[in-house]
């Protein structure tokens, strides 16, 4: 028990775990420029399979980022929108006998007001209920004569929201002609199209997660046939399989963070730029407002660049471990 | 130190390319290794360098089974050995220096510790005035020379080199020859593939031929 704890064997641990892992070797290059040794590197360092890995690594990397980062952005506004009209529900008020009509209103909005978690009661007044019929009955004489109903907004607390069943139900029994509409329907209609939307967008991103994979992988694998002959004569000269694999793995996974930090650096400059260009698309004003609200603010959140770290870090590890493959494919013919 | 006993060889579903092979060598012995062009030569080398497996016998190297050792200690085995292709493999990437180098790299000893060993042994093959070219630009017997100084830079116990002659003059071949004898000279047993009987004529060694896949030591 006592020898597993001795500090050096931790210490030995580390070196030969941590430190002997390719990122950290990889991490480290990134940081700081080793102190280079004489000699070449043992991998070619530029073949021209390796060039074209690192075109094929930094565009598939940015066509995944982009797909993550626009999907972040339709799930991210969706959410929003929900959670908007989920917090909104609307209390209509039918004037049946007209001289009680007002105090009718102020004391429902009352009754709202009193209810647990229930934020805010906001009753609109004969005007405005007027003018949200204007678009249907035109600018007559003949709205102020007709008995309109009243709306009361009711904004409820988004952390911990009533049971609207027993609102409902409170309302109903003690007043009369008066209805609550928590936009269910509307509600069950837009969750569908959220869903669909979030969904639709997975299948986007698995389709370019499945392309971003597949051509990395044949792009490295091509890669490694051109090293078939060093892979060859490092077995012959006595090193063994693990260190054979650990070159190997330095050298593409250098290659995979470098290229991937490329392509997702692009995506994000063309997010940076994406709220700029759609305020010039949309030419501002109404407009701008408008498209805003159909796609959401189209600003990605730190959140979504962090995504664009996680899709370099696993197409730097698949270009690794698929040069990792390679080696022990190769070496199993010659041992 | 080598033993071969009734080791059979065969690619795949071909026929048997050696048969029945035995022979045992001794410690610092040296040998010419001849035969017609397809005779199994190479295929011999490539066993004693367990870079094939037999398809039957068993083949000790060091005083040790190899058919039994773990990858691992395969290629520490495989460090006590030193190989001269027949196409010399150097890496075109790497100069000349770097490539007679590479073995002492692989196993893990800081350059500042054998640089100047290499320098001297490049010297010693006269390839001094090369150690910064690229196999790309060097002669056939410069590359033999190099390639055969990248094979004893880390002092072999067993030098193997298929056909080292093929590619130079007799008169390179004689100083190739002269080069082989001085290192086993040195301690270190040398099996030459060869078909060139000129050579062979040059040195009193004992012969193993190879015919039709059976071995014969003369
Ligand atoms: N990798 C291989 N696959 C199949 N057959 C091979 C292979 N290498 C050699 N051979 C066959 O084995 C025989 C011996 O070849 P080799 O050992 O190269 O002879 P040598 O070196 O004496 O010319 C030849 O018939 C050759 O065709
Ligand atoms: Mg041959």
């Amino acid at each position: 028990m006592k020898e597993i704890l001795k500090f050096d064997n931790i210490k030995a641990y580390w070196a030969e775990t941590v430190t002997a892992s390719p990122w950290v070797a990889v991490i480290r290059s990134l940081v700081r420029r080793e102190a280079r040794a004489m000699s070449a590197p043992i991998v070619q360092p530029a073949s021209v399979a390796g060039r074209a890995l690192t075109v094929v690594i930094a565009i598939m990397c940015f066509l995944a980022c982009l797909t993550a980062g626009a999907v972040y952005i339709v799930n991210q506004s969706a959410n929003d929108w929900f959670a908007d009209i989920a917090s909104e529900v609307t209390v209509q008020v039918i004037p049946v006998e007209a001289a009680e009509f007002e105090k009718k209103v102020t004391l429902v909005s009352l009754f709202l007001a009193k209810q647990a978690g229930i934020v805010k009661v906001s009753p609109l007044s004969a005007e405005e209920s007027g003018e949200l019929l204007k678009p249907w009955l035109g600018n007559s004489d003949a709205l102020s004569a007709l008995p309109v109903p009243r709306l009361i907004a009711v904004e409820i607390d988004r952390a911990s929201p009533p049971d609207m069943s027993v609102v409902r139900r409170a309302l109903e029994s003690n007043f009369r002609d008066v209805t609550l509409d928590d936009h269910r329907r509307w509600q069950s209609e837009l969750r569908t199209v959220t869903r669909s939307m979030a969904l639709g967008g997975f299948a986007v991103l698995i389709l370019v997660g499945a392309a971003t994979v597949a051509s990395i992988v044949s792009a490295t694998k091509s890669a490694m046939a051109s090293n078939r002959e060093i892979i060859e004569v490092l077995h012959f000269v006595g090193a063994r399989e693990r260190f054979i694999a650990h070159e190997f793995e330095k050298h593409f996974l250098n290659i995979g963070v470098r290229a991937g930090l490329v392509g997702a650096l692009g995506a994000s400059v063309m997010f940076l730029l994406l709220p700029v260009v759609m305020r010039v698309l949309s030419g501002g004003g109404l407009a701008a407002a408008e498209f805003r609200q159909l796609v959401g603010s189209a600003v990605l959140d730190w959140q979504g660049y962090l995504l664009f770290g996680a899709v370099v870090v696993v197409v730097a590890s698949l270009c690794m471990l698929t040069s990792r493959y390679g080696v022990y494919r190769i070496l199993k013919s010659h041992d | 130190m080598i033993r071969f006993e009734n080791v059979g060889l065969r690619y795949g579903l071909g026929p048997e390319v050696l048969r029945d092979v035995d022979f045992h060598l001794v410690r610092g012995s040296f040998h010419f290794l001849t035969g017609p062009s397809g005779a199994g030569k190479t295929s011999l080398l490539r066993l004693l360098l367990m870079s094939l497996r037999p398809s039957r016998g068993l083949i000790h190297l060091f005083g040790q089974n190899c058919a039994d050792l773990p990858s691992p200690e395969r290629a520490d085995l495989r460090r006590r050995i030193g190989i001269v292709f027949q196409d010399f493999r150097l890496l075109d990437h790497l100069t000349t220096w770097e490539n007679v180098a590479l073995p002492l790299r692989v196993f893990g000893k800081s350059e500042a510790s054998y640089s100047e060993d290499v320098t001297d042994l490049l010297k010693w093959v006269g390839l001094g005035d090369r150690m910064t070219a690229y196999p790309e630009v060097l002669s056939g017997g410069e590359k033999q020379r190099a390639a055969i100084a990248r094979a004893v830079i880390g002092k072999p116990e067993l030098l193997l080199a298929d056909e080292p002659t093929g590619n130079v003059d007799p008169n390179m071949a004689n100083r190739l020859l002269r080069l082989f004898i001085e290192l086993n000279r040195l301690g270190t047993s040398v099996i030459i593939a060869t078909h060139d009987f000129q050579l062979m004529d040059q040195c009193d060694a004992p012969r193993m031929v190879l015919n039709e896949g059976n071995l014969e030591v003369r």
